[in-house]
């Protein structure tokens, strides 16, 4: 029994280092929609109050600036939650968002008035 | 031999693979922000920490039982009945100002007291304050203080004995409140008016209806004990506490020691793997495998919010059933060692084993909802209907998403989990060494609860654990 428990727990160890080797390191390997921090702003279409290719991600590092324009065919309210910023947009305009990254997390990004999520905002550590 | 090399197998196979499928964030009844999820280091040394705990645990632990037995308990302080009295009737104006606040406030989740109320202070609060402070919920709980206040005036008003209660049946045991919690999680997880404050409302005084009339026939203390399903829910977690009321004063006992005297009556175990599956459905609610089987349950069920809701319902349920399924192998398993005790009957004796466990789930999950969302109490309270009223002078407090890091989450989470999966082993060592006549027995039937606390709390950390989608 102790022989099986020894060599179990050495299999685990070794396991788990793997895993740790394969992935440690790069923090952030499968981003699908990052925001480069300093190129150009995440850009969301609406088409019928909903985004254009699904729910954006919008992803950045603590301390840097979160930057993204939305352009909507509906006129309604853009609320980032967590942050608390509310804009508004009119039919056919557009909006510009520009604020530092103070808060970690993972904040739903909404037209208010719709309740429908047009982004999700990460912010890593 | 063969069959300890394949429990070892599957200790491994679990957390290794739990680490191969890229696992998901989280989402809540009232959502607004999210964890961002462990990352792929944390969990690869929480899982290494899970393993050796439990090896260690298996060499180290005591020959005897040790909670079971009249276990000693030191008196602290007396608490007259007067605090039940205050407290209940705190009880019944916090459902009165949550009814009111639901019905007659503006209909937003975040600008209304009640969905605040109902899924973070009550849903979250209380579970971590009943295993901090024991049974509290006993002296809080409205309904309760409702049912006793009337029979007390009753017994005042009418000068006969009251009538005797109807017997409540064996049969029934806790089934009432694991369908009620069941309903509670699909509200919170899957109708699309989860978050509408009069809905939300109106089911509380069905509830109220509900519980009042119960306790009228089966007797206060009886339907509250079983049937009435949050009495139930925070009452199995202040077994968990050091602290015990009885006899009109406050003990201190040992941590565990209320669990292990756990009474198993029908409905237990479908309580406990309700309480565990619905949380492991709202974690997986973001991963990759809910987000592409959803689409196909929503048009399956007609698209739409409609759609969706069944579909997550399903979700729901199949999530309950694998909790379930896995806990059940697990106490087949130990039905082949020794004596042969019989799967139901290990299933119940070994029940109090999941409380532990139901409870890291519930406290990893919803910790950072309660410490952010908490605070939006502060302004609640103030505002209770989104009117704009200022009654305390805290209408204009925020929340601060930045009291604790991302960081020092996890760290909460991964300890939570480990402690409860420590708790969980205790648990069941504790019963097994009490049960087998031969020790070594004992130890046997417990590899098979190490694969399933393995097996909890590896899944456990994978739901709240990153690479994220």
């Amino acid at each position: 029994m102790k022989r099986a428990a020894m060599l179990a727990v050495l299999v685990a160890v070794i396991v788990v280092a793997f895993v740790i080797a394969k992935n440690g390191g790069s923090g952030s390997n499968d981003r699908t929609t990052s925001n480069a921090a300093s190129g150009a702003p995440v850009v969301i279409h609406l088409v019928n109050g909903r985004p254009q290719g699904g729910i954006r991600k919008i992803t950045v590092n603590k301390g840097r600036r979160v930057r993204f324009k939305v352009i909507s065919d509906v006129a309604d309210e853009i609320h980032v939650h967590g942050y608390n910023l509310h804009q508004d947009v009119r039919k056919g305009g557009s909006v510009s968002f520009d604020f530092p990254a103070t808060i970690e997390g993972i904040f739903d990004i909404e037209l208010e008035s719709r309740s429908e999520q047009i982004a999700s905002l990460q912010v890593n550590q | 031999m063969t069959r300890r090399r394949l429990i070892a197998a599957a200790l491994v196979a679990g957390p290794a693979a739990g680490a191969l499928f890229p696992p998901p964030a989280l989402a809540h009844g009232i959502v607004s922000r999210t964890d961002l999820p462990i990352p792929v280091w944390l969990f690869g040394w929480a899982a290494a920490v899970v393993l050796i705990v439990s090896f260690a645990a298996l060499a180290a632990l005591w020959p005897t039982p040790r909670l079971q037995a009249a276990v000693p308990r030191r008196r602290l302080f007396r608490l007259p009945a007067a605090v039940d009295v205050l407290a209940g009737a705190f009880g019944i104006a916090a459902l009165g100002a949550t009814v009111y606040a639901g019905l007659a406030g503006v209909q937003d989740a975040l600008g209304n007291l009640a969905p605040t109320v109902i899924y973070v202070v009550f849903w979250v609060g209380l579970v971590l304050a009943s295993v901090l402070f024991g049974d509290i919920w006993r002296a809080f709980s409205p309904w309760r203080a409702i049912a006793r206040a009337a029979s007390w005036v009753s017994s005042r008003v009418s000068k006969g004995e009251p009538p005797e209660p109807l017997e409540y049946p064996a049969w029934l045991g806790r089934w009432p409140a694991a369908i009620g919690i069941l309903f509670f999680a699909w509200v919170e997880l899957t109708y699309k008016n989860r978050d509408d404050p009069s809905t939300l409302a109106i089911m509380i005084l069905v509830y109220t209806v509900v519980m009042l009339v119960g306790m009228a026939l089966y007797g206060i203390e009886t339907w509250s004990e079983r049937a009435d399903p949050f009495g139930v829910y925070f009452g199995l977690f202040a077994r968990l506490s050091w602290l015990e009321r009885r006899d009109g004063a406050v003990y201190a006992r040992s941590p565990l020691a209320g669990a292990a005297k756990l009474s198993a009556l029908p409905g237990t175990v479908p309580l406990l793997c309700v309480a565990i599956g619905s949380t492991t459905f709202d974690g997986s609610e973001n991963g990759p495998i809910w987000t592409r089987v959803s689409p196909h349950l929503t048009s399956f069920f007609g698209g739409g919010t409609g759609g969706e809701q069944w579909g997550a319902t399903v979700g729901l349920l199949v999530c309950i059933g694998i909790v379930a399924a896995f806990y059940r192998i697990g106490v087949g398993g130990m039905s082949e060692v020794g004596e042969g005790h019989s799967p139901g009957e290990l299933a119940a004796r070994f029940a109090h084993t999941l409380i532990p466990i139901a409870f890291a789930y519930a406290l990893a999950h919803y910790f950072s909802l309660l410490v952010f969302q908490g605070q939006a109490m502060a302004h609640l309270i103030s505002d209770p209907l989104g009117h704009g009223s200022d009654l305390f002078g805290t209408s204009h407090t925020g929340i601060d998403f930045n009291v604790i890091s991302a960081s020092g989450i996890w760290y909460v989470q991964v300890a939570t989990l480990v402690c409860g999966h420590v708790a969980g082993l205790v648990l069941a060592h504790d019963r097994a060494v009490g049960m087998y006549r031969d020790v070594r027995d004992a130890v046997r039937s417990q590899y098979w609860m190490l694969v399933v606390m393995v097996g909890f709390t590896s899944l456990g950390l994978w739901l709240l654990s990153a690479v994220n989608t």
